[in-house]
């Protein structure tokens, strides 16, 4: 069972969730347990022209969606944020 | 035989400062318990109690006020109102019991530690009665409560609450373990009889005891309005104190223990008194918002009380400002969501007609809190109830310990204030919460938040439940079984036969 906790606010949510992960989850990954938990509960569904994203609180770049959680050096309750980006401007980094 | 008038003999028979023989006044008072602030003791023993009562004229005068709150309890025993009262109310008396019943009884010995503790005579002689008076507000808690049991098993957490790790429990105990029982005598007294005895209670009690009356249940306003009787008299054990603390060059530290405790206070009551306000009583039945009342009611008579004293407003004033528009809607949203971890049946108070006065009251609700509302509503309607209960932890602060919150919706913002100490790191949902914590951080660094413990493998996430003592059949329930969202289908009906 995945036991790595990781701190998650996704965008548009009222508070932050406690996600489980594990530390080879990559960013993807992150963003399929936050959508398969969140998304239609606390915030509206994900469009298929949305593509799920992390980036680190005030970052303005997402982290890469490869990146696993060991990798980015997370420690336990990372505070991440998880938003949406168009599937458009996903295309332009080559990773819609 | 002829009595002496009480002002003949009062001062001489409460003045009790002896001199010891056998033990040493430090060993007697360390200051650890005492006065960390080391006052000199005859600037203390000048406390003159504002309210001077003997104990014949207490008992006499408390016995009548047991008399007149059982009495009107005995007469309405059988009116049925808590059968016909609406969820919303039943969810408020619910929550009451459980979370407030166990604070009265803690603050016996928070009393009693002024008792002991307090080096002025006249101090120690409010505190004693303060005992008395918190002995009797546990009691009448734990008679109504008793008396509600079989109504409901809800009521049960008025006896059980504190014997668990519920996390509505944790972050109350957190709270008043710091205020009330973990301080020396003088600093509790500031902290519970000033800033959250006169600013809180004593108010809440009031708007409380007054939306009870509303609503026809008279027994629970009279308990409310007998309590509140007790709590404006010893309240009043702080301001002497805080005037002895600012005459001999205390001010900067009395009025940190005010600041640190004011917040700490807002935040429970706002999570659990605002909530009630604006969602919990029915419509019809309230008396303003929960934001006016606050206005009104607290920050305006809290500042004219502190600038009376020559003190100042708490430095986090702006935030405290914005943080009444929105930290209690987001509470709302979470208490709702997860409510099986609650032992009341919480509602929702979102229906069409309550949206609207929730957007008037707060404008630009419907973008925010609404958007997480209409999730919530979409599911419900369309009968995936499984949806409505989110099958992952909240996060919690690790000051205050309820959810960490922000603003949801269009207007997104939520903030996580974290702080890396002795290998740990701590979140918190405000600068205020982490502004406290960097006070004194051996003071809160050991505590382990639900999450904590979860996140440290001491509770497995699957036992969460068992860990915070919540049985199968106590777990919360939606107090008007989704019948709420039926107004959105005959608002829908209406608008699509209007044409609008
Ligand atoms: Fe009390
Ligand atoms: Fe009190």
């Amino acid at each position: 069972m995945s036991n790595f906790p990781v701190v998650c606010g996704f965008e548009g949510d009222y508070g932050f969730k406690v996600l489980m992960v594990d530390r080879s989850s990559t960013m993807d990954d992150v963003c399929a347990v936050a959508a398969d938990l969140l998304a239609g509960v606390v915030v509206r569904p994900v469009a298929p022209t949305e593509r799920l994203r992390v980036r680190l609180p005030d970052a303005t770049e997402p982290l890469p969606p490869t990146l696993t959680v060991a990798e980015a050096g997370f420690i336990e309750l990372e505070t991440i944020e998880i938003y949406r980006e168009p599937r458009v401007l996903a295309a332009v980094r080559n990773d819609a | 035989m002829a009595l002496l008038n009480s002002e003949d003999w009062y001062d001489i028979a409460r003045d009790t400062n002896w001199t010891p023989r056998y033990v040493s006044e430090q060993a007697l008072f360390p200051k650890e318990l005492s006065d960390v602030l080391e006052m000199p003791l005859e600037l203390l023993e000048t406390f003159d109690e504002p309210y001077k009562v003997t104990y014949r004229d207490y008992v006499k005068t408390q016995r009548e006020k047991d008399v007149g709150a059982y009495s009107v309890k005995a007469a309405l025993a059988r009116s049925q109102m808590y059968e016909n009262a609406s969820p919303g109310w039943k969810a408020l008396l619910q929550m009451h019991f459980g979370a407030v019943s166990f604070l009265e009884y803690h603050s016996v010995s928070a009393f009693a530690r002024m008792t002991r503790f307090g080096r002025a005579p006249g101090m120690r002689n409010m505190a004693t009665f303060g005992s008395l008076d918190e002995m009797r507000h546990a009691q009448v808690h734990l008679y109504f409560a008793y008396e509600y049991l079989a109504k409901s098993r809800t009521f049960d957490w008025a006896q059980k609450a504190p014997r668990t790790d519920n996390w509505v429990i944790i972050s109350e105990r957190h709270t008043f373990d710091d205020l009330e029982h973990t301080r020396d005598a003088i600093s509790a007294a500031i902290m519970t009889n000033f800033a959250f005895e006169t600013a809180f209670t004593n108010l809440q009690f009031i708007a409380l005891s007054a939306d009870a009356a509303n609503c026809g249940d008279f027994s629970f306003s009279t308990m409310l309005q007998s309590i509140q009787s007790d709590e404006a008299r010893h309240a009043q054990i702080g301001e002497p104190l805080l005037k002895m603390m600012i005459d001999s060059g205390r001010k900067a530290e009395a009025q940190k223990l005010i600041d640190i405790s004011f917040w700490r206070c807002w935040k429970q009551f706002s999570a659990l008194s605002g909530t009630c306000m604006d969602y919990y009583t029915p419509l019809d039945k309230r008396e303003g918002s929960f934001k006016e009342f606050m206005n009104e009611w607290i920050l305006d008579q809290f500042v004219a009380k502190l600038e009376d004293m020559g003190m100042e407003k708490p430095w986090y004033w702006d935030l405290l400002l914005e943080d009444i528009e929105v930290f209690h809607h987001a509470q709302q949203l979470g208490i709702y969501l997860y409510r099986p971890t609650e032992w009341w049946h919480p509602i929702a108070g979102t229906n069409p007609a309550e949206r609207a006065w929730l957007e008037e009251k707060y404008p630009g609700w419907n973008d925010t809190f609404g958007q997480v509302w209409d999730v919530i509503i979409e599911n419900i309607r369309a009968g995936r109830l499984d949806s409505t209960i989110p099958k992952t932890l909240p996060m919690l602060c690790n000051m205050h310990g309820l959810e960490l919150t922000g603003v949801p919706g269009r207007k997104w913002n939520l903030k996580d204030h974290t702080l890396d100490y002795q290998g740990r790191r701590y979140h918190f949902q405000s600068v205020v919460d982490k502004w406290i914590f960097e006070q004194e951080p051996e003071r809160y660094a050991g505590h382990l938040s639900l999450i904590d413990r979860v996140a440290q493998g001491i509770v497995a996430p699957d036992g969460v439940m068992e860990h915070m003592n919540m049985a199968p059949e106590e777990y919360g329930i939606e107090g008007t079984n989704y019948a709420w969202v039926e107004a959105y289908d005959d608002a829908l009906t209406t608008r699509r036969a209007t044409g609008t």
